[in-house]
Formats: C-alpha cells, structure tokens, sequence
C-alpha cells in the first residue's frame, strides 16, 4: 500500500483513539480500547513510514484548506519515513504501557485524548508537503505538548515546566517562521518539493541566513545548547509516558527539521555552515552528559542524556554537510545515513528507559536516585528491560547504539578525505568530543542503572517495590526492538541507504554493503564491522567457555566461601556509594563548567562535629539559566515595562487607537 | 628525574644481603638476654623475675622459665644484674611451635634458700 | 584448610612448656605435623603473598613491617609480596592481642584465604607475652587463628620479620628451637 495511506489510517486511529477515550471520560473500558487503537495507528504509522523509507517519496496529495490558512498538502517522504517508523513504534509501545500506568479518570481520559491527537500532529509534521501544513502541524504538536506536560496542574512545578517548553517552543517557532518565509519568499512557493528544486535560485546570503534561522529554531526544540534549558525541567513534571513521547519523538522532530533544511530544502552550502552545525553538535552531546552526571533525579537525568544525544545526531549531521561541501558525495550520505540510525536508535531506547522511569516511580514513589536501590530484587523484569535500555545508550555492543556510534566515528574518522588539513583536523577534533561523550555516558549509565538497580535498597520505599501490576509489555517490546535494530542493521542500513540515496540522490548501497552482513562505512578501504556476526561472537565468547568449564569442571573438593566484604559485621544501606559520591570525580574535573558551591554546616563548634549533625550541601551552577537566560528575560520585562503605558485601560485611550490606525491605513492604502 | 638517578648512582646500592650475607644493622639491635647458669641463684632469679616489666621471667623451684615470646629485650634485667644476664645478639627468632619460645634455664643448686 | 600444628592455646604459662617436655607420644605427631606443614610451606618458596591483620595492636609491629617494603630489606626481592585482598593472600600476618570486636572480622578474613595458607602470629601481643585474657580480649591470636609460626619482639625488627617469613616458608632452618639462652661461663658479645 501507498506510504500515505498507512499514515491515513494511522491518523484516523488515533483521531478515534482520541475521541473514544474523550467521550467515555477516562472510563477504564475506555482507556484501554482507546490504547488499543492507538496501538494498531501505531502498527500502521510503522509500516507507513517503513513504507517510505524504501520505496521513496510518494506523490503530493493537496487535501483542501482555505484561503486564510492555505492549502493542506500532505507527502510521504523517505526523510520523514524513519522518523514516522519511529513515531509509530513508540505509539505501540506506549499504547501497551499506558493502560496500567494510569489511573481511570476525566484527568487521564483528556490526557490520553491529548496524547493521540498529538501522536496524529507529529505524524502531520512529517508528512507535511508545504510550509503552512508543516507550521500548523508543528505548532499543533507544541500546544499538545504543553498540555501533556500540564497533566498535574495542581503542583507548581508541573506549571514552571511547561511554561519553559512552551516559552521556549515559540521562541524557536518564530525562528522557523521566518527561515521558511525567507525559502518561500525567494522561491516563490510554498510547496517543499518545489522549494528544494528551486533552491539553487536562493541568493547565498539568504540561504545560509535561513539555514542558521533553522538550525536556530529547531534547536530549540531538539535541544541544542544553550536552546536546551527546557528539557531538564518539562521532563520530570510529565508523566511518565509524555516524557517519553517528548524526548522520544518530539525532540527528533527538531533533528527532522534540522535535516530538513540541511539536506532536502538547501543544496549543499559552503563548509562553514556544517563547521558551526557539528560545533554545535559536538558542543551540546559533551555538555549535556556532563549535566547529566549530576542529576539524581531519574527523569532530569534522562533529559539530559536525551540532549547529549541530539548532540550525537546533529554532529553527524553536521560533518555530512561537510563532507557535501567538499564533494565527498559518499561521506556526505554516509553521515546522514548514520544520523538518522542514531535516531531511530535513540528514540527506542530512550523511549524504553523513560517508560521505566516510569514503572519505578510508579513501584517506589520516587524518582531520586539516592531513595532507591537494589530494586533487580523487587523489580526483575524491569531491571532486565532497563538493562538492556542502559547497554544500548551506553553505545555498548552488542546492541544498536554500538552499530549508530561506530558508524558515525567511522564517518568522522575519514575526515582526511575532505583534503582541507584544518577541517580535517577540526572533524577529528569532533569526533575525540564525541569520544569523550561515550565515555562519560558509560559512567553515566553506569550511575544511572546501579545507583537504583543494584545494591542495597536505601529506603523502606525501595525495600518495598513491587513488581505486581507494574506495566512490563510496553518496555518489553522496545528492549526486543533495540536488540533487533542491533541483529538485523543490515537490513535497517540497506533500508535507510534507499532512502538516503532519494534525499540526496547519492546510491551508497553498492558501496555500503559488500558481502551479506557486513558494514562498511562509503568506502571500501577504510574498514568494515558486522553487527550480526559481533552478537554471534560475543554470545558465543560468554557461552562456550561456560560450557567447556561445565563439562569438564574440577571434580577436586572446593570450599564454598562468602563473599570478601572486607570483613564487615553488618553492612548499611547508607554504606553504600550515593550517586553524588559517584559522580564526584567529574564534579572535581570539570569544575570550571559546573562551579560547584559547597556550603557545610555544623551544629556545633566541636571540629570533631560530636554533638550533632553536620549539615553538606553542594550545588552546581545552573549556568546558562543563570548567565544566558535571565539577562535576556529581564531585558525583554524592561522592554514590556516600557511599552506598558500603551495598555491603560482607558477606553478612550484605545477608541483613538482604533481612530489613527483607521487613519493610518487609509492614507497608505491612498500611496 | 635525571637528579635522583644520579644522587641514587652515587648513593650505591643500600638493600641488605640478608640472608645471604649478615646485616650490619643487626648488631645494634635489642635481644633478648642469655643467662648465666653458674650465677643465677634463686635471689637473683627472684629480683629478675620482678624486675622484667613483661612477666617473661618465672621461676619454678630450680628453675628460671623465660618466655621469649613476651620478652620486649628491654635490657632491665641486664641493667639489674648484669653478671647473669647478657645481651644474646639474636634476633633470627622465629618458632614452629609456641613451645620452642619457652625456654627453661637451671638455677645454681646451692642457693641460699 | 592448613594442616598446621594442633591449635596450641597460646598461654604464657605452663601448657607450651608441658607440651615441649611430655613424651613421644606427641613428638611424634609434632614431628608429622611439621613434614606436613614443610611440605605445604615449600608450595609458596619464592612466591609468597602476605596479608597483614591488625587485631589491636599498638602499630609498632606495622611500622616494622612497612619497612620491609623499603629500599633497605626490600622484600620483593625474595619474592615475598604485600596484598591487601585475602582471596589473593598465602600467608596472614597477624599482630595484635586478638581483641574480642575484631572477632568476625579475623574469622572471615582467615577464611576468605584460599588453602593452603600459612598464618604468622607477630609481635609480643599476639604471643600472648603482653596482655591477659580479659572481657576484651583473648589475648593471644591462637585463641582465634590457627597459627603456624610466632615472630617474638616487640616489635620484632625487620630482620627478624624477614626470617620469620622465610621460616614459614621453608627457605631458613628454625633457629630458636635450638638455642637455650643459657650460658654456663661468660658469654663473648657472639650468639650461641
């Protein structure tokens, strides 16, 4: 079937889900037959978008509209299509989680309504085929989003949150305005297909001013630094599965715009423009992990990995356009190629690790990382699920974040193909920030799957998880998606390659895939890596020394011994590492980024603190909040100071300000 | 770097032989006493047993039992009778069995009471 | 486990010296005692991990037996290793009156040793020459342990640490057991 009509029928879906769920008031019959079908939307955005990822763009279909908000045009294009394969797979996922995670109620009836109109808007995002489509659609999905993250109004900090995301959202809404008005304007249209065929009429100065605009405003919402303040604080105060959804899919959605403009509106710029976007990149994807490091709230930390990741992504993105500019046609598509796996990789495995967030919050009643711990007793088959979600973004083989990670190293490492000593230099320079990236999001992870998981538990909440009831088949199905992306790459390149090749015209297959299973990055002497022979071989390394030691174990007598714990009599929860203490060394590294502040209180003046407690605290500076943010918000409620009289109240004073713009107009229509 | 290499040449080597070759420091160390059996009589055997600060001294009728391994060599009973009691210069001390440490040294039989 | 002497009770007084003077009857077992613990010492000759264990001493003994890592009696060079993980350790190296609150911990460190292992009793406390048994303590380590060599001194010097450790590892011939510290004439400055 057409690309476009799966995604009908998944808007449809969802459209229905909405309304079902909406009309029966959050009755429990109703949620599930809501989430039912919105899983089968799920299902049919899923085949939809892998549907266009390989065989290609399908036609414009113009679906009326009217003369105030233009015409409705709607195209399924191979760009979108991995991204609406991934949309699609975090609405089944989240369909099969959410029944048992909310409770019945007119609260969660509008939440869930919300929830699959907004699922229907990102899908309207993606397949837009002209500007006003896209902008409607995008606006949509951003005003549903807010109300998603609105679902406790009651409690403060749900408000401060999604203020910050809607704040932030238009501000880069305005920029993406003006960047496709700019496109528009130039090309005389405001049909995509035809803005990307003209855009070689597009002066040069106009055309990188609207790609910056873009990378800009889409930053905002992918969350590029310093654009990324609201992530870390809309995450924690959406539920579960709305965090999800957000850093998911809607964070993607900012990289969709980014390679939208990058590779399908715009030809191919000048070097500096993708300089400044894999700066961007790079810059991001090493600030975000090291925030990420010292949050102890599951969710913000979450968030914060969620932006070192679309650092990963526009880095790639970036070192494409590079490579474009440098006619490296290969490397160019190669990149894209590997961006967009991280993509699809990312929003599964994020997806899973929020869900289970989630689940924890749910069994514990806590989401700090210090309350928990030694829930893989309490909660075993969410810690095997999270396991897996953890050993993915940890970029750790065998699973799909290895496959994405090298593939996009192996780009950034041919930067000596670009033949400019300096860019080649600057590429590598990217790829040792993305270096140290994996390796501080190993220790994150590290922190952020032991600290909760393993040991002992810390508090009574912990000691008393429970894993009866808990909602384990929405995960469960992401850990088994993140294992097949990893197994069968191969198809998932040969697919993305097809697409690729239509969005950039460049057919990277015969170069990307010699023999059957093995990858190799655009050209054939650089070096080569099969994902599916490297899960084979590591089952095999783990299984079969294991089997011969079974076989032909010792039969000599052995002592059983306790484990060494250094000879402790009891040991206390409160012994154990805090994810603070775990994560100090980075705090004592990088100072010069977080400045940390200590303050230390002692109830007495005894140096030995004997009589009574002894009060530490320390803080990390929240720098752009603090030195970026609050300058430009005061700045703007000077400037509302300013332009305050106009609005008096007085309502003569506004009968003349009806009077002189009837005036006003008047004399400029008479000109 | 070059410095301490240099300083450690001229130094020489400063690691003992031991036990290939005696060590120079063992002579100034602390033993524990050898006694005299041909002078310690019960009133000398009793004034060491009080003097020793370790209780490593005992004395069993005839005979004086010393417990090497309570003997810190601190010298006191040298210093109170030094005719019965010397430095013995050993200190390779190290026992199989705690048996070994106890050694038992024979009192003059004609003692005054 | 460590087939090592019978657990001699350590006690300053009478018991030791009964054993040493009774009959042959326990010479004999003594006899085959020590073959067997020769034969498991002269496993470790050259190649000898030790794990110190403090069970209350004054420190003295571990100030002494910090310099055997120094320059000066160097013990690597006899291929005698300090490790401070028991799982890695051949030999434990005990100082200390035994204190009664270090109880689990010297059990689960003598038994998270592999065998066969070797314990060195070190220093006058854990002889039992310093301190009686009391509420707070045993007083002596072979209360707790089953000990295989004593090092007498307080502290015992480097040197005689260093002959301890061979002894137990079969390198040197025990020399105390021979020694009488009795004289019959004057003694010249030279040992028996």
């Amino acid at each position: 079937m057409n690309a476009l009509t799966w995604f009908y029928l998944a808007a449809a879906g969802w459209g229905l889900a909405a309304a079902t769920v909406l009309a029966g008031r959050g009755a429990q019959l109703a949620i599930r037959v809501a989430c039912a079908l919105s899983g089968l939307a799920g299902a049919a955005a899923l085949a939809g978008g892998a549907s266009a990822l390989w065989w290609g763009d399908s036609r414009v279909i113009t679906a009326g509209g009217s003369v105030v908000v233009g015409t409705l045009q709607l195209q399924a294009t191979s760009l979108g299509g991995i991204f609406a394969a991934l949309l699609g797979l975090v609405a089944v996922a989240i369909a099969a989680f959410a029944p048992r995670y909310h409770q019945a109620g007119p609260g969660t009836g509008i939440y869930l309504g919300v929830f699959n109109l907004a699922l229907a808007a990102c899908l309207a995002v993606l397949a837009a085929a002209n500007v006003v489509t896209f902008l409607v659609a995008w606006e949509s999905v951003a005003l549903l989003c807010y109300l998603l993250i609105l679902r406790n109004p009651g409690r403060p900090e749900a408000a401060a949150g999604a203020f910050w995301f809607l704040a932030l959202s238009e501000a880069g809404f305005v920029l993406v305005v003006a960047a496709f008005v700019i496109l528009a304007a130039k090309t005389h249209t405001m049909q995509l297909d035809l803005i990307a065929a003209r855009a070689h009429l597009v002066p040069a100065g106009w055309r990188d001013a609207a790609y910056l605009l873009a990378l800009t405003g889409f930053g905002f919402k992918a969350g590029l630094v310093p654009l990324h303040v609201w992530l870390p604080e809309a995450h924690p105060v959406a539920p579960a599965d709305g965090s999800a959804f957000l850093s998911g899919l809607v964070v993607k959605l900012g990289a969709y715009g980014i390679a939208l403009f990058a590779f399908r509106l715009l030809p191919v710029g000048p070097a500096w423009v993708g300089l400044l976007t894999m700066a961007a990149g790079a810059v991001t994807a090493a600030i975000g992990i090291l925030y990420a490091m010292n949050e102890r709230d599951l969710k913000r930390f979450l968030a914060y990995s969620t932006i070192e990741n679309t650092g990963i992504i526009v880095t790639a993105f970036g070192a494409a356009m590079i490579f474009g500019a440098y006619r490296q046609r290969a490397l160019w598509a190669f990149l894209l190629l590997a961006g967009l796996y991280h993509v699809a990789n990312h929003g599964t495995y994020k997806t899973l690790l929020f869900l289970e967030a989630g689940v924890v919050e749910h069994a514990t009643g806590t989401r700090d990382m210090d309350r928990l711990g030694g829930l893989i007793h309490r909660l075993p088959r969410s810690a095997v699920i999270t396991l897996v979600g953890t050993l993915g973004i940890a970029t750790l083989p065998p699973l799909n974040g290895f496959v994405s990670e090298w593939l996009i190293f192996q780009g950034l490492f041919q930067g000596f193909r670009t033949g400019s000593h300096l860019i080649g230099i600057l590429i590598v320079v990217a790829a040792a920030a993305l270096g140290l990236t994996g390796g501080l999001a190993i220790y994150a992870f590290v922190r952020g799957f032991g600290i909760p998981f393993l040991g002992m538990p810390r508090t009574r909440q912990a000691r008393e998880a429970a894993e009866h009831g808990q909602p384990v088949a929405g995960p469960a199905l992401l850990a088994v998606s993140c294992a097949a992306l990893a197994v069968g790459a191969p198809l998932v390149i040969l697919a993305l390659s097809r697409a690729v090749g239509t969005v950039t015209g460049v057919a990277l297959r015969p170069v990307l895939l010699p023999g059957n299973l093995t990858v190799i990055p655009a050209h054939t002497d650089f070096s080569a890596f099969s994902p599916t022979y490297l899960a084979v071989f590591l089952v095999a390394v783990t299984v079969v020394p294991v089997l011969i030691y079974l076989a032909g174990r010792p039969r000599a007598d052995s002592v059983t011994a306790s484990v060494w714990d250094g000879g402790m009599v009891t040991f206390k929860p409160r012994m154990q590492y805090s994810a603070m203490t775990f994560s100090a060394p980075t705090r004592v590294t990088f100072d010069a980024l977080y400045r940390p502040s200590v303050s230390l209180h002692r109830a007495s003046d005894d140096p030995a603190g004997r009589s009574g407690p002894v009060h530490y605290e320390t803080e990390v500076t929240p720098v752009f909040e603090r030195y970026l943010y609050r300058p430009v918000i005061r700045a703007v409620e000077w400037l509302a100071d300013l332009v305050r009289p106009i609005q008096s109240g007085d309502v003569n004073l506004y009968l003349f300000y009806v009077f002189a713009m009837i005036i006003l107009a008047y004399l400029l229509g008479a000109l | 770097m070059t410095l301490w290499f240099l300083r450690g040449l001229r130094r020489g080597v400063v690691t003992t032989w031991y036990p290939a070759r005696p060590d120079s420091s063992a002579a100034s160390l602390p033993t524990p006493p050898v006694f005299r059996a041909d002078v310690l009589d019960r009133a000398t055997a009793d004034r060491l047993v009080e003097v020793c600060p370790s209780r490593a001294l005992r004395r069993e009728s005839d005979t004086l039992i010393f417990d090497l391994g309570a003997c810190t060599a601190c010298g006191r009973c040298q210093d109170a009778a030094p005719e019965a009691a010397t430095p013995s210069g050993e200190f390779e001390l190290a026992a199989t069995s705690r048996a070994h440490l106890v050694k038992r040294i024979p009192l003059l039989r004609e003692a005054r009471s | 486990m460590t087939a090592s002497n019978p657990s001699i009770r350590g006690q300053r007084d009478g018991a030791s010296a009964q054993a040493a003077e009774s009959g042959s009857g326990t010479d004999a077992e003594q006899k085959a005692a020590d073959q067997l613990r020769q034969r498991i010492a002269s496993q470790f000759r050259r190649s000898l991990h030790i794990r110190t264990l403090d069970t209350g001493s004054c420190a003295a003994c571990e100030q002494e037996i910090r310099l055997l890592a120094a320059p000066h009696y160097d013990l690597h060079r006899l291929g005698l290793f300090f490790t401070p993980a028991p799982r890695h350790a051949d030999l434990l190296m005990v100082t200390g009156p035994a204190i009664r609150a270090f109880d689990v911990a010297a059990r689960k460190t003598y038994e998270a040793m592999p065998g066969p292992k070797i314990v060195v009793a070190t220093g006058a406390c854990a002889l039992g020459g310093v301190y009686p048994s009391d509420a707070f303590m045993h007083g002596s380590v072979s209360e707790i342990l089953p000990v295989d060599v004593w090092i007498p001194g307080c502290p015992p010097s480097p040197l005689a640490l260093l002959q301890g450790l061979l002894v137990a590892v079969d390198r040197l011939a025990e020399k105390v057991a021979d020694l009488t510290f009795a004289a019959d004439g004057p003694t010249v400055e030279v040992p028996e």
